[in-house]
């Protein structure tokens, strides 16, 4: 029998996809033994990012890698997806408000509305600043243009970041060409994963986010058509990718910012930073207007925010 | 079906069909939406349109339009006829001379725009006439202006390396920078190549007569003035580009309007020219971007198919072919459907499967798109297919019949595959000044 | 040719003439688009849809000009034999060849109309934090191919008319 052909296609770049999600998908394709074969494509490789969610939805993909927020799904809760301004601080703050505080319910049944089944979220890096001119108060970011995700960037632009949108594989040339002023994307393991580092100079070390939020998503009847046991291989193998990825980062980060050498870091002063949060949780307000189930999403955020500040060191030290 | 399959189903009908003369974005575009209809599975109809998305957020192929625009508003404004006088002044006394001053004249249009149109409309119009009535040889000359202009896409800017830039996602800045002096070597051999022929037959560029260039000297120097406007057009892109005023897409603007200026200056803007050359942009901007469509939606759907994954199996796993072998491989592969492909179409459907090839063979990709251009060059030149063939077709006197074209890009295609070779064995030609000069950050 | 036919080719060509020759003047809306953008930067506040509406126009630019550029018969071929033909062998070829054409048309537009029902659908708005409406520049996108088919139709029944040896004027 033919084996079940699925295109996956992630948000990330061949250089990332390297370590987020390959290593996943080809143990996912050895133990399925010919039953199943997951072919992999990378950023804008058969159809553009923002266009990611359609084309599952209409089968020409079987199923998607992204954050909500880059793949433009047509759900309210899309916001959250990508990096929601400091709305986590580690990232296993994601998975426990996923499957701990009822983010997991949610998540499902928005994406039913749609069509469209979503599997799995997990977390990856902070979001930090990479750009050409050191930032050391929030003044300094006043006119950067800033390649972010659109809802980060709706806030950011609060402090005067005047935020772009490009292919993610454009990104590195757009810093070449003058296109962009700097990066507010991921941490510093993706800034010289990907080559950032190498067109960039100073890394901010304050972030908006400490865990970008993404997930696994598939056209919902290519999902049903899979067998049981492929389901729970592929379920296996995204906790897998969510595990590497926790450690990877982690680990990551602070390795780069203590032995990198690309990169200056620059940090603006804690009492400073503390009015872009202050800030944020205006913006929360905001998100809980526009319809009852970001409203539900924003109160589990204030409440799982309440519990770790209350829980004291190591969930929050300040 | 099998990808080995695939791959030949798509490239062999694409070819066959192409052979009809039907155009050829709609021969491409047709064998990308029948094959993704019939072998991509669930949603494989929305693939055509999906290129237009893609397309869309393409944003360096806004300077396409710009640098069209601008080529055929210099070939209008008059800055090339007195840059010609001067050329013709100045080296008329040379055997060959004026060819010499031809190809000068080409690398100086070349600095200002990025495709060869401006170039060959130039050369067809301002320096053909010229070379004729002097005796230069036919065969000679109209080889000449087609290998000169073809330095417009190698010689910064370069639509061709910006299209390259996009897919082997390569910065713009570093590799216009690289096609500085190959561009410059490749105008050196050509000219070389002049002097050589002209030394063993002088009829081939006889000397011009002394009443013709013997001006006094004050009057000499004034016609050099003819080089102020265009080293100002150059600066205006290039240097605002490269200090970081511009980005690359405005800083074609800027060419694009200081082109305007010009011409509006010297007063070349009435009798409906302005009018035509926006038609002409239309037309030749529209003829691109329908090929990039189609060739984006084929080369996602050939993509999709696995064809991708299997050649790169062939050539790295199966055949187990070193490194170097391949790159030549994919040279004289990229030279052979020079002969047949558009040369857009041709980066936009290969270049995806040989570009990531390349990186992971270890080759520096700046340098890679220096050798791809100079392919594209001899490709612009390659009877039966190719760009500059057409428009000299369309714009030499008529007294230069097709056989002459076809004969005349020969010595020529030889000439640039030497130089081609030179750059392949001694990559800091190309790779020299963008390690010198770093483009931001 | 009947005449119904000959109106509809002067109809379609002379509508997609007007469009194009409209849609010729948008390279001054990109131009002024980007070079605002370059003056926006340097003296004031970048702005932030620039690039964004910029490509807009360009879509719009190349697909409304589709019809136009066929009718100008700016399109390369691959002329090995077709260059040598009688012009009427060329009809002949192209009457039957023409299908390619239509072929890839019909899928741009039907790709074309279920991505701009979705828009609607959805209230799709770009992916990008100036997040404009995505359903005016895909309706416009939509009319640009259909306008390029009719131009298709068009051609077609010129070519056939020389191919039945007796040309529309
Ligand atoms: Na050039
Ligand atoms: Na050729």
């Amino acid at each position: 029998q033919a084996p079940i052909r699925w295109r996956l296609q992630t948000y990330a770049g061949p250089a990332l996809a390297e370590h987020v999600i390959k290593p996943a998908i080809d143990s996912f394709n050895k133990i399925a033994e010919g039953q199943m074969e997951i072919e992999l494509y990378t950023a804008d490789q058969l159809v553009p990012t923002g266009e990611l969610f359609r084309a599952m939805q209409a089968g020409t993909i079987d199923a998607v890698q992204s954050d909500d927020d880059s793949m433009n799904s047509p759900v309210d809760i899309k916001v959250f997806g990508g990096y929601f301004p400091f709305a986590s601080r580690y990232s296993l703050d994601v998975p426990t408000l996923f499957h701990q505080y009822g983010l997991k319910d949610i998540w499902e049944e928005a994406y039913n509305e749609v069509g469209v089944k979503w599997l799995s979220a997990g977390a990856w890096d902070p979001c930090n600043f990479a750009t050409n001119k050191p930032l050391k108060s929030l003044e300094d970011l006043k006119g950067l243009r800033i390649f972010t995700f659109p809802t980060a960037g709706q806030f950011l632009t609060r402090f005067g970041v005047v935020p772009v949108t490009l292919p993610w594989e454009d990104v590195q040339v757009a810093m070449q060409t003058g296109e962009i002023d700097g990066i507010a994307w991921s941490g510093i393991t993706e800034d010289y994963t990907v080559g950032w580092a190498d067109v960039t100079k100073y890394f901010l070390t304050n972030n908006i986010s400490g865990a970008w939020c993404g997930s696994f998503f598939a056209n919902a009847d290519r999902w049903n058509e899979v067998p049981d046991n492929l389901k729970e291989l592929f379920k296996l193998a995204m906790d897998s990718s969510h595990y590497y990825r926790q450690y990877w980062y982690w680990g990551g980060e602070a390795q780069l910012r203590t032995e990198g050498t690309k990169l200056e870091l620059t940090t603006i002063p804690e009492a400073e930073w503390k009015t872009v949060e202050t800030e944020a949780l205006k913006f929360w307000d905001e998100i809980a207007a526009t319809s009852p189930r970001c409203a539900k999403v924003v109160e589990i955020l204030k409440k799982y925010r309440d519990t770790m500040e209350k829980a004291g060191p190591p969930y929050r030290y300040s | 079906m099998s990808a080995e399959l695939i791959i030949l189903f798509m490239f062999s009908s694409m070819l066959l069909s192409m052979l009809t003369g039907q155009r050829v974005f709609a021969v491409i575009g047709f064998v990308g939406v029948v094959a993704a209809a019939i072998l991509w599975g669930n949603g494989g109809f929305e693939m055509g349109f999906a290129a237009a998305m893609k397309l869309m957020k393409w944003y360096p192929l806004l300077t396409l339009p710009m640098f069209i625009f601008m080529g055929y508003l210099l070939s209008e404004s008059g800055i090339a006829e007195d840059l010609y006088k001067a050329f013709h002044v100045w080296m008329g006394g040379l055997r060959g001379g004026l060819a010499l001053g031809t190809i000068g004249l080409m690398v100086i249009i070349s600095a200002m725009n990025g495709l060869s149109v401006a170039g060959m409309a130039i050369g067809a119009t301002i320096a053909l006439p010229e070379l004729l009535k002097r005796g230069y040889d036919k065969i000679m000359v109209s080889g000449v202006i087609q290998a000169g202009s073809s330095l417009g896409i190698l010689v910064p800017p370069s639509v061709v390396l910006v299209l390259y830039g996009m897919i082997a996602r390569q910065p713009v800045g570093q590799l216009w920078l690289a096609g500085v002096f190959p561009g410059l070597l490749l105008a050196a051999l050509f000219a070389i190549y002049i002097v050589i022929r002209c030394h063993l037959n002088p009829s081939l560029g006889p000397v011009l007569p002394k009443e013709e260039r013997d001006l006094p000297l004050s009057e000499k120097l004034k016609l050099l003035k003819a080089g102020i406007l265009p080293f100002l057009i150059f600066f205006l892109m290039m240097g605002l580009f490269l200090m970081g005023y511009t980005s690359l897409v405005e800083s074609s603007a800027v060419g694009a309007l200081s082109a305007l200026a010009v011409a509006a200056f010297k007063r070349r803007l009435g009798n409906g020219v302005l009018t035509r050359t926006i038609e002409q942009t239309l037309g030749i901007s529209c003829m691109f971007m329908w090929i990039i469509l189609a060739a984006l939606c084929f080369g996602a759907v050939f993509d999709g198919l696995g064809a991708v994954r299997a050649i790169e199996g062939l050539l790295i796993n199966d055949w187990g072919l070193s490194p170097w072998t391949i790159l030549i491989m994919m040279q004289l592969s990229f030279i052979l459907m020079g002969m047949f492909l558009d040369d857009t179409a041709m980066l936009v459907i290969v270049a995806p499967l040989y570009i990531p090839l390349v990186g992971k063979l270890g080759f520096d990709l700046i340098w890679y798109g220096v050798l791809y251009t100079i392919t594209c060059q001899i490709s612009y030149m390659t009877p039966p297919f190719g760009y500059n063939l057409f428009l000299m077709r369309a714009m030499a006197p008529p007294e230069i019949s097709l056989a002459d074209i076809y004969r005349s890009v020969w010595p020529f295609v030889i000439v640039m595959m030497i130089g081609l070779a030179i750059i392949m064995a001694f990559p800091q030609i190309a790779l020299w000044l963008p390690e010198q000069v770093n483009v931001r950050g | 040719m009947p005449d119904v036919l000959k109106t509809y080719v002067r109809v379609v060509d002379r509508f997609n003439r007007g469009v194009g020759r409209i849609t010729m003047y948008l390279i001054f809306v990109m131009m002024g688009i980007l070079l605002w953008s370059s003056v926006s930067k340097s003296f004031f506040l970048p702005s932030l849809w620039t690039l964004e509406m910029a490509q807009f126009v360009m879509a719009a630019y190349y697909i409304l000009g589709g019809a136009y550029s066929l009718q100008l018969d700016s399109h390369v071929r691959m002329d090995l034999a077709y260059g040598r033909w009688s012009p009427k062998t060329k009809a002949v070829v192209d009457v039957i060849t023409i299908f390619m054409l239509f072929v890839y048309l019909f899928f741009l537009l039907y790709g074309g109309v279920s991505s701009t029902a979705y828009a609607i659908q959805y209230n799709e708005t770009s992916y990008s934090s100036w997040s404009p409406y995505m359903a005016p520049i895909k309706i416009m996108m939509v009319i640009g191919i259909f306008l390029t088919f009719l131009q298709a139709t068009s051609i077609f029944i010129k070519d056939l008319a020389v191919a039945l040896g007796r040309p529309l004027a």
